[in-house]
């Protein structure tokens, strides 16, 4: 046996097939599905990514654009609003915030709720049930994506804890609401006005100048007029933010433009005082105005409406119903009386009447009316009908300043309408019309506080137009002594009553004096604006003037009479309302005036809605005069502000250069020092008898009888009665 | 029957098992990118720690599954689809939602989806149905039964709403029919009809918000901040990773919480913003690999049965796959569906490696390779 053949098992090695592996002979379907398969299979990844790559490298700088701007916001930074003051610098607003915490549903982590609201739980004191009900309630009301108010009105401090805590609590957000905290109370509320949030209305119009919809905007008063000075420029920050709005990095910035802070022409002190003097004088009324005005520039240094209210009311969250009260409460304290209600002026409305009669020449200061207490007229078709005008009392003669000074009903019948029976021809109808409205009334005086009405100054064709009926010579009677259709508001009187006292200029007045920076500086004087010149000669004026002086010293005015300055004026008592069962009337007071009489600085105007001129209007008036005059020096208003003057030259010697050869040689020259008087208050000089104690000058035996003019209503078919 | 002896280790396919790991790995970083925000640190409740917990369970599960023999499954083949149906029915009533959809049950605590687990039994069922007929494949009945089968799950996920699942179901049948022997007629009449009846069908079996969502996908822009948002989010995110991404944990998009469900359903877009399309190609690239080793699991499969389950499972990552990243990217109109191995999610995670046990099992049992 020649070698053998190797069996399978030779040696100690494992038999391994010495045949290629292979794959088991599957099924020719299977294999063709395999194949299927592994085609599928590249195709759809093929087809991702073609689609990746027309992403990320045909368009991918586009994406990479905008996944930069998906995270970027311009978020706008509020100005803060301009600050107020007294023409004292005296602040009388300031600026706060008012912290809420809220919570935004679709900002929340979608496990983790709980643990932000158990997270803010300790620190606004409020239970995470609580939390979280409120947060369900608002998910209700507006939906996931609006922010649930959890609690507002919190303190800094709480908030400040707030803030910190954000970038840990996804979804809560402490939100700051600018707030204006109004200092004096409710004492400047019809000047100053409020600030509100924004109104739908208002929205549609300011929406293009970059209001917000849950902006705030001054709705009346000084914040209104000036609003778009106080209101500033927001700015704007860029800042990177993730999906839930949460601010991470500020990536530029561009600072607001604070508000311009504005400065009153209103004394704060001055207000006070007015304020307090009108209310004893008035506390039979509903309401009442006063009001103080330079006489020369406009600017109202003091202006009162009674009832007020506190402005402060409206920076928080007030109810519907307390809305309600507060427009619907008696004298309805929202309303400034001084410039948005008309009142029939009365008796003030004599100055416009004589001053009318002595321009027309249909009177002279010398020229003489006596009243028997009334006149009376004859029904033109029926002369046994016959109309009686009656006056407050038998005056006797008077003079043209008797007329005003006595303030003589039957003076300005006569005046007015005529008295054919004299052969007196009176101004008519048109004329007064003319007059009234050259002195400012039937249109708005133009105040820079909203809500001015505009009186109405009636004429034969308004009568016609609107009543109905034909001028008839009563009224033209009942216009001469302001009554009947003839209505003014408070303002409109007081600027009247300046124009006589400045020599015949109708400024328009103003509460806003001029503009201060932060620093203190002061820009931008609102200049005085003289809207017309009186169509009366200086000489006529000086006649009214003195008049009124009279008036004063020994006419119906008395009582208006101030130990510490001359006073002229005029006093009105206007009856309103329905005719009581005794014939009388109830009345409004009034009281128009200025002083010193014959330098004329201030005009004051006195308005009670229930009380008489001689009685009510006059001593506030009188009291007012002293205040003002009393406890400082009378110089112009607008010196009275505190501030430092340097003079114009050093009170010391110069020093001078001495000369080597000859020349002027001052040995020992003073040190210089330029005295620069700081803060020059003015000193009280003294003042004639500073007495503030508001008695009348000489008091006269009898108090002058209550000029109650009689009742005014044209007495139709109501004969004669026997002599008054 | 059960056991298995050390030569057959041999056998296994370490590469299926070292891609999957391969995945999840990806995903853990991916997952921990976009959770960065929420989750500054790692602690135990981080998803990343959830992730990786959830796998090593499912490596044990895996393993369990590949030791078993696969057969058994298909001797309670019936048994397991009813339980599939009873799963899928019960999820409607008892089960939990999000973003408009109930698919969960809670069990203590944890959400476990019901149609996951209901795809791999119905994979399994409809293996050993059409298995049992392989020579009966020409019966139109057949054919037709089988698509019954698949489609009363199919309709069960449907009214969850889960459009994209129902879908996976539809394209599994239809490879497992394909693979089975069904003559193609069969298929192209089939497809024919869809095709033709598509417009009709959307209209009737769609509900508002599937139409909603098919209408934000042509424009999203109608709604940018609304349904519309996270479609456009998510091509922003995508389309400005560029050829190299942004870099891990740089993607603004993924950062500043742009994204919803950054960590499951758009876990793709913070891959696309972050990694690129590099990073893109090479998780397609992972996902081929695993899939042509299951395909070679097909191909291997000592019997039908077993050749069927794993052509199913092919199928259903592979279109789970494809729809996930093609709602990324604005090619499919929006619906929710996780991708394997990378989206956060445990009962995701654990059924995918009992299919990768399943294959394994497979390939460990070709018993022509065996020569004692």
């Amino acid at each position: 046996m020649a070698g053998r053949i190797k069996g399978p098992f030779e040696g100690r090695r494992r038999w391994k097939s010495k045949e290629p592996k292979r794959e088991p002979l599957a099924g020719a379907r299977v294999v063709t599905m395999a194949a299927v398969l592994r085609a599928l299979i590249l195709l759809m990844f093929g087809i991702l990514v073609i689609q990746l790559i027309n992403l990320q490298v045909i368009h991918g700088s586009t994406y990479k654009e905008q996944s930069a701007i998906n995270a970027i916001r311009e978020v706008p930074i509020p100005a803060a609003r301009g600050l107020i003051y007294d023409r004292n610098g005296r602040p009388v607003v300031e600026n706060t915030a008012r912290f809420s915490v809220t919570i935004t549903p679709s900002d929340l982590p979608e496990a983790g709720a709980t643990a932000v609201y158990a997270d803010i739980s300790d620190v606004i004191k409020m239970p995470v049930s609580e939390i979280k009900a409120a947060v369900e309630q608002s998910i209700k009301d507006q939906g996931e994506y609006s922010p649930a108010l959890i609690k507002t009105d919190l303190d800094r401090d709480t908030a400040l804890v707030l803030m910190e805590l954000e970038p840990h609590a996804p979804g809560m957000k402490v939100q700051v609401d600018p707030a204006r905290r109004y200092l004096t109370g409710d004492l400047l509320s019809h000047v100053l006005g409020y600030v509100g949030p924004i109104s739908a209305e208002q929205y549609a119009d300011l929406n293009d100048e970059g209001y917000g919809y849950s902006d705030y905007v001054g709705q009346t008063g000084v914040e209104s007029t000036y609003e778009t000075k106080l209101r500033g420029k927001s700015g704007a920050k860029l800042v990177e933010v993730d999906a839930a709005g949460r601010e991470l990095r500020t990536m530029s910035e561009r600072p607001p433009v604070d508000g311009a802070n504005v400065v009153l022409s209103i004394d704060l002190d001055l207000q006070q005082q007015v304020t307090n003097i009108l209310k004893q004088y008035s506390q039979t009324s509903e309401n009442a105005a006063a009001a103080v005005m330079d006489i020369h520039t406009g600017e109202i240094l003091a202006d009162v409406s009674l009832p007020s209210y506190d402005a402060n009311l409206f920076s928080g969250k007030l109810s519907q119903k307390q809305l309600e009260d507060l427009i619907n409460a008696t004298g309805k304290p929202l309303v400034d009386h001084a410039i948005s209600e008309q009142y029939p002026p009365g008796s003030t409305f004599k100055a416009i009447v004589g001053s009318a009669a002595l321009q027309e020449g249909i009177a002279g200061p010398t020229t003489t009316i006596t009243s028997r207490g009334y006149i009376t007229i004859e029904n033109e078709f029926d002369p046994n009908v016959v109309y009686v005008y009656p006056d407050w009392a038998p005056l006797g003669a008077l003079d043209f300043y008797g007329g005003v000074a006595m303030s003589s009903d039957v003076y300005f019948y006569y005046l007015a309408g005529g008295f054919a029976d004299d052969g007196f021809r009176g101004l008519g109808q048109e004329k007064i019309a003319e007059y009234a409205r050259a002195f400012g009334l039937g249109a708005p005086t133009g105040i820079d506080i909203p809500g001015e009405v505009s009186g109405l100054v009636p004429d034969s064709k308004w009568k016609q137009d609107t009543i109905g009926e034909p001028w008839v010579l009563g009224d033209t009677y009942n216009y001469g002594i302001g009554q009947g259709y003839v209505s003014a508001t408070p303002m409109q009187m007081l600027d009247a009553a300046a124009a006589i006292g400045n020599g015949g200029k109708l400024i328009t007045p103003h509460v806003v004096k001029q503009y201060r920076d932060s620093m203190g500086n002061i820009y931008d004087p609102v200049a005085t604006q003289v809207r017309s010149q009186l169509p009366v000669e200086p000489g006529y004026l000086q006649i009214m003037r003195d008049a009124m002086r009279q008036s004063v010293t020994s006419g119906v005015a008395r009582n208006a009479a101030s130990g510490a300055v001359t006073v002229a004026g005029k006093t009105g008592t206007a009856e309103f309302g329905e005719q009581h069962s005794d014939g009388t009337y109830e009345t409004h007071g009034w009281f128009v005036g200025f002083a010193p009489a014959e330098d004329p600085q201030i005009a004051v105007m006195v308005f009670v809605q229930h009380g008489s001129g001689g009685n009510d209007a006059s001593p506030a008036a009188a009291q007012i005069f002293n205040y003002y005059f009393g406890h400082e020096t009378p110089v112009r208003p607008d010196e009275a502000t505190p501030v430092p003057e340097p003079t114009d030259e050093p009170q010391e010697t110069p020093f001078v250069i001495p000369t080597p050869l000859g020349g002027d040689f001052v040995p020992n020259p003073a040190p210089i020092t330029t005295e620069t008087p700081i803060l020059a208050t003015p000193e009280v000089t003294s003042a004639p008898e500073p007495s503030p104690a508001p008695t009348a000058e000489p008091p006269p035996e009898t108090p002058p009888p209550e000029p109650v003019p009689g009742p005014l209503a044209q007495r139709l078919f109501r004969p004669l009665e026997g002599p008054l | 029957m059960i056991g298995i002896n050390s030569r057959a280790v041999r056998h296994s396919d370490p590469i299926l098992v070292v891609t999957a790991c391969a995945l999840v790995a990806f995903g853990v970083l991916l997952i921990y990118s976009a959770s960065l925000s929420n989750y500054p640190g790692v602690s135990a409740g981080h998803p990343l720690v959830k992730q990786i917990a959830f796998a090593s369970m499912g490596l044990i599960a895996m393993v369990a599954v590949a030791w078993t023999d696969y057969r058994v499954y298909g001797h309670t083949a019936t048994g397991l689809y009813i339980i599939a149906v009873m799963m899928l029915v019960g999820v409607l009533f008892v089960g939990d939602s999000a973003y408009g959809s109930t698919r969960w049950f809670n069990f203590a605590g944890q959400q476990v989806q019901a149609s996951e687990i209901a795809k791999i039994l119905v994979i399994i069922a409809l293996a050993r149905y059409l298995a049992d007929r392989h020579n009966k494949m020409d019966d139109p009945r057949v054919f037709l039964i089988s698509l019954a089968m698949t489609a009363v799950p199919a309709c069960l996920v449907l009214v969850e709403p889960d459009m994209g699942t129902a879908l996976v179901f539809f394209a599994v049948w239809l490879g497992m029919v394909a693979m089975a022997g069904t003559p193609m007629k069969y298929i192209m009449v089939l497809l024919g009809t869809i095709v033709a009846c598509m417009p009709f069908a959307a209209l009737i079996l769609l509900n508002d918000y599937q139409l909603e969502r098919f209408k934000l996908w042509i424009n999203p822009n109608q709604e940018p901040l609304g349904g519309g948002f996270n479609i456009i989010q998510a091509k922003i995110g995508i389309g400005s990773g560029g050829l190299f991404g942004k870099g891990l944990t740089h993607g603004s998009q993924t950062q500043l919480d742009f994204l919803q469900t950054s960590t499951t359903d758009y876990i793709f877009t913070v891959l696309g913003e972050e990694l690129g399309l590099l990073g893109a190609i090479v998780l397609f690239a992972l996902f081929t690999a695993l899939l042509f080793r299951g395909i070679r699991a097909a191909t291997l499969s000592r019997d039908q049965f077993g050749r069927l389950i794993a052509t199913g499972i092919v199928i259903m990552i592979l279109f789970q796959v494809f729809i996930n990243v093609a709602v990324n990217i604005q090619l499919v109109p929006v619906t929710g569906i996780p991708l394997p191995f990378i989206s956060q999610g445990g009962s995701s995670l654990i059924m995918m490696f009992i299919a990768l046990g399943l294959l394994e099992g497979i390939v460990l049992r070709h018993k022509r390779l065996e020569f004692q």
